[in-house]
């Protein structure tokens, strides 16, 4: 919002809209273009609801969470169960996930807000291992332990069956819903207010807004993105392992937002892309090291970059545009 | 009634009186000044106030209601706003966004799931923001980022965060503390521009040219305690006064 | 006293003992730099690798010596290089450093030497077992105790006064206090502190490394382990206070009797650490030796 009104804000948004939708829904397409497969396009598309639900928390409030794991891994489970015990449609077997998610990030949320940000990485890892834990022993009679839950009918989505093609365009349609969400909340002053707890929450705090429910509510939107991303994760690959719950799953998305670019909504979902990309296709070619070729990616971002793939491509344009960063001019992106 | 009351505020931090007994009363549309040697206790009684802590014994009245255990957004809602000795602003968003912010709080209270607000409904309240910037002489650089200012616009900054709370009290701390005499002189005069505006203030300053250019009262804290309390030229001549300041006690 | 009490307070000990290391280092690391170290956990396996090559080329006591010296160099290394460009970020960018690092060291390791556990076997002339009820009269009838956790114990006790010695009774241990307690006033002083930084991040690595020679043949060695023991330290410096290092200290012996007396129920052993978690966050959020307003 800066130089802008709000209108011509939005303007803005629904064109970046209008062009990420063909690019996604055609994704299975132009993925095989470079090396990718057909399914690929699916899990693509799931992390990047993660990730643009992650960067909601991360990027407009500054909380740095390392327990998101918690909520992806829990509503896998809980789809999965409702799809292998109750009903193979998947409208049901996600809502029940949902109001999941709802009550276990609100008391999360609770637990964990209260306090710093250093506090808030430390707790949301810790209660993520928990439930990790959890899942592995106490609970091992409903997630199946080590081996993890497997289905034996496929789901459907109003008697349509969801395989290939089918599962990726249930999730494209999502993942653009989702990005809108996630546009609207970014402009509105609901956003606004994210982006100054960032700034300056003690300064917020004493210009009459409670920061705390705002945080809480920051925090329940982006615990929702990364349930969604679970609960089609199952649906996509009936499977469903303790990995999902592991401090490993939280720490892909923080890796994939900050590559990508940290506030930015678009940035984490090309980080998304970028990291799945690596994973799948990348592989192939450099083998089992491609996690370490990530890690020293990532550490280079975070000490020469710290604005991600985003940044890079403001600097190019400004260097290009022979625009310096100059106070007002700059701040395409508010907040990073 | 007066639209402050402290009556018989003390507070103390482990072993160490902080406020004694403290009494003081705030009119409607006044210009209250809070002065006395550093330590005395002045920036205590203001977080007392506005309720970032709270008092051991005695009470703090705002509009005849207690602020005992008030959240410190409900106070800002109540009414009153906040200066801080370094200014705290919004520095990573736009001069824009940050009174806009203020100006959201003041029409939504304290918290709104508002997420979906169509561009209509939030362009009067942008609007109201740049007035606010005006009103404070900033009306160049409302698209800036607010780290970018001087010490001195950024206390304007906060000067229009504040107003725009639309506040009946508003409590200054140190508003002109590092400034220079230039700086000091504006952010008197547009002190003394806002006067008329209603809003009573609060002022805890060092700089007595400052308080005797805005102010209509005057009370002095020493060790924690009001030893004088009337018009600005009674109490500049007031013995007690003299004493404190000079007795010992450094500047 | 029972023998099996006994055994089983001796066993919380023991498993306290490395959480007390890594969690000390941990607090000294963030009580004076301010840095949330995530990479603690990787140290402690980098100790738990280079002490298994090592081991077979110069025997143990050698490798017991020359471990944490390495450690202790790489830490000041690592300060020097990359953490002291942190100092003046945002906490969420030296976490994400700290974060990125650990990966990097675990990827590293998992590369030379595997994904699975590589085995590292005491040396011989501590592998057995130790005859407690020689020499404890207390103790009725036939006691024993491994022999290297005892050794693991003794070590972690002399590591811990040599510290709080350190900090207490030296120069360099009162300056590393006051910048804990109050950075801003040695600045003042014109003591330079963070010239100070590599040497404490060094100390902290070095001790990580200790806990990694010394437990590396009770917790495995694969490079998981490193985060696997992260969490529970990170609770332990919560629960007993961040910048805290007796509470750290008091918390991870809290945390080894608690998973020691909770070892028939294995349900509860594992959940028990966030349980007391949650119970600490809800009743005393600053922790049990906290300062009130550290963390807010």
């Amino acid at each position: 919002m800066s130089g802008r009104t709000v209108a011509a804000d939005l303007r803005r948004d629904n064109f970046i809209l209008l062009a990420f939708t063909p690019i996604v829904l055609l994704m299975p397409f132009w993925l095989q273009l470079i090396g990718g497969y057909e399914a690929l396009a699916t899990k693509v598309v799931i992390w990047m609801i993660f990730a643009l639900g992650f960067d909601v928390l991360l990027g407009f409030t500054g909380f740095l969470s390392f327990g998101h794991a918690a909520f992806f891994g829990t509503s896998a489970y809980v789809t999965g169960l409702m799809l292998k015990h109750v009903t193979a449609e998947i409208v049901p077997a996600m809502a029940a996930s949902f109001i999941v998610i709802l009550i276990l990030s609100a008391a999360l949320g609770y637990l964990t807000l209260r306090r710093s940000g250093i506090y808030f990485a430390i707790l949301t890892l810790a209660f993520a291992q928990m439930l990790h834990a959890a899942a592995l022993s106490i609970f091992q009679g409903w997630t199946g332990g080590d081996n993890g839950l497997t289905m034996s009918t496929r789901p459907q989505l109003f008697g349509i069956e969801m395989l290939d093609l089918n599962v990726f365009y249930v999730a494209a349609v999502i993942l653009v819903v989702m990005f809108y969400v996630a546009q609207r909340i970014k402009r509105s002053p609901f956003g606004l207010m994210l982006r100054s707890i960032k700034s300056n929450s003690m300064r917020l705090q004493y210009t009459g807004v409670n920061v705390q429910a705002y945080k809480q509510m920051a925090f329940m939107i982006s615990a929702m993105y990364a349930g969604l991303a679970g609960s089609l994760m199952v649906i996509y690959e009936p499977y469903v392992a303790t990995k999902f719950l592991h401090w490993s799953t939280s720490g892909e998305v923080v890796i994939m937002s900050v590559i990508g670019g940290v506030g930015t909504l678009v940035g984490p979902m090309i980080g998304a892309a970028f990291m799945m990309f690596f994973e799948n296709v990348v592989q192939a070619f450099i083998g089992e090291q491609w996690k370490l070729v990530l890690g020293l990616v990532f550490v280079a971002v975070v000490v020469f970059l710290p604005g991600g793939f985003m940044e890079a491509l403001r600097r190019l344009r400004n260097r290009t545009t022979g625009a310096p960063g100059s106070p007002g001019a700059t701040a395409e992106q508010p907040a990073e | 009634m007066a639209l402050l009351e402290v009556n018989g505020v003390s507070k103390s931090f482990g072993g160490l009186n902080a406020l004694t007994d403290v009494n003081l009363s705030v009119e409607q549309g006044t210009v209250h000044a809070i002065i006395g040697p550093n330590g005395a206790g002045k920036s205590t009684l203001l977080n007392c106030m506005i309720g970032l802590i709270q008092a051991d014994k005695g009470t703090v009245q705002f509009d005849g209601k207690s602020l005992h255990n008030v959240k410190p957004y409900d106070i800002i809602q109540r009414g009153i706003a906040r200066v801080f000795q370094t200014p705290q602003i919004f520095g990573e968003l736009t001069l824009l966004e940050n009174v806009a912010i203020a100006a959201l709080a003041y029409r939504d209270g304290r918290f709104k799931l508002n997420m979906v607000e169509p561009p209509a409904k939030t362009e009067p309240v942008y609007d109201e923001a740049e007035h606010f910037l005006e009103d404070v002489g900033l009306k160049e650089q409302i698209y800036a980022e607010a780290r970018h200012l001087s010490r001195g616009d950024k206390r304007r900054l906060e000067l229009a965060i504040c107003l725009a709370g639309h506040p009946r009290l508003m409590l200054l701390d140190e508003p002109t503390a590092g400034m220079s005499r230039h700086d000091t002189n504006r952010t008197v005069d547009l002190l003394k521009k806002l006067a008329g505006r209603g809003a009573a203030k609060v002022v805890i300053e060092h700089d007595m040219h400052v308080v005797f250019s805005l102010a209509d009262r005057v009370s002095v804290l020493h060790q924690g305690m009001i030893i004088a309390d009337g018009k600005p030229e009674d109490v500049r001549g007031d013995p007690k006064v003299n004493e404190a300041y000079l007795g010992g006690a450094h500047e | 006293m029972s023998n099996a009490l006994f055994l089983q307070l001796l066993t919380g000990l023991q498993l306290g003992a490395i959480y007390a290391l890594i969690a000390l280092g941990l607090s000294l690391i963030f009580g004076t730099l301010g840095v949330v170290n995530f990479a603690h956990g990787a140290l402690y396996i980098m100790g738990a690798y280079l002490a298994v090559v090592l081991t077979d080329q110069i025997g143990f006591i050698a490798t017991a010596i020359v471990v944490p010296l390495a450690l202790f160099a790489f830490g000041v290394v690592l300060e020097r290089g990359l953490i002291r460009r942190f100092y003046d970020r945002p906490h969420v960018d030296q976490i994400l450093v700290t974060f990125g690092l650990a990966l990097v060291i675990e990827e590293i390791a998992k590369w030379i030497f595997g994904a699975n556990n590589i085995p590292y076997d005491t040396p011989p002339w501590a592998s057995g077992v130790a005859f407690l009820h020689e020499y404890l009269p207390f103790l009725e009838g036939f006691v024993v105790f491994p022999q290297w956790r005892l050794i693991l114990i003794a070590v972690s006790l002399i590591v811990v006064f040599g510290l709080f010695a350190l900090l207490q009774f030296t120069r360099f241990g009162l300056v590393v206090r006051a910048g804990m307690r109050e950075p801003e006033m040695l600045k003042f002083l014109g003591v330079n502190i963070t010239q100070r930084f590599g040497v404490v991040f060094g100390i902290g690595a070095m001790i990580a490394g200790i806990a990694g020679v010394f437990g590396g043949p009770i917790t495995q060695v694969s490079p998981e382990v490193g985060m696997q023991l992260l969490v529970p330290s990170f609770l332990v410096v919560v629960i007993g206070g961040m910048g805290s290092m007796t509470g750290a200290l008091v918390a991870a012996i809290l945390l080894g009797m608690a998973l020691a007396f909770t070892a028939e129920i294995a349900a509860l052993q594992q959940i028990i650490i966030y349980l007391v978690a949650v119970v600490v966050l809800l009743t005393r959020p600053r922790g049990l030796f906290g300062k009130k307003g550290l963390v807010e």
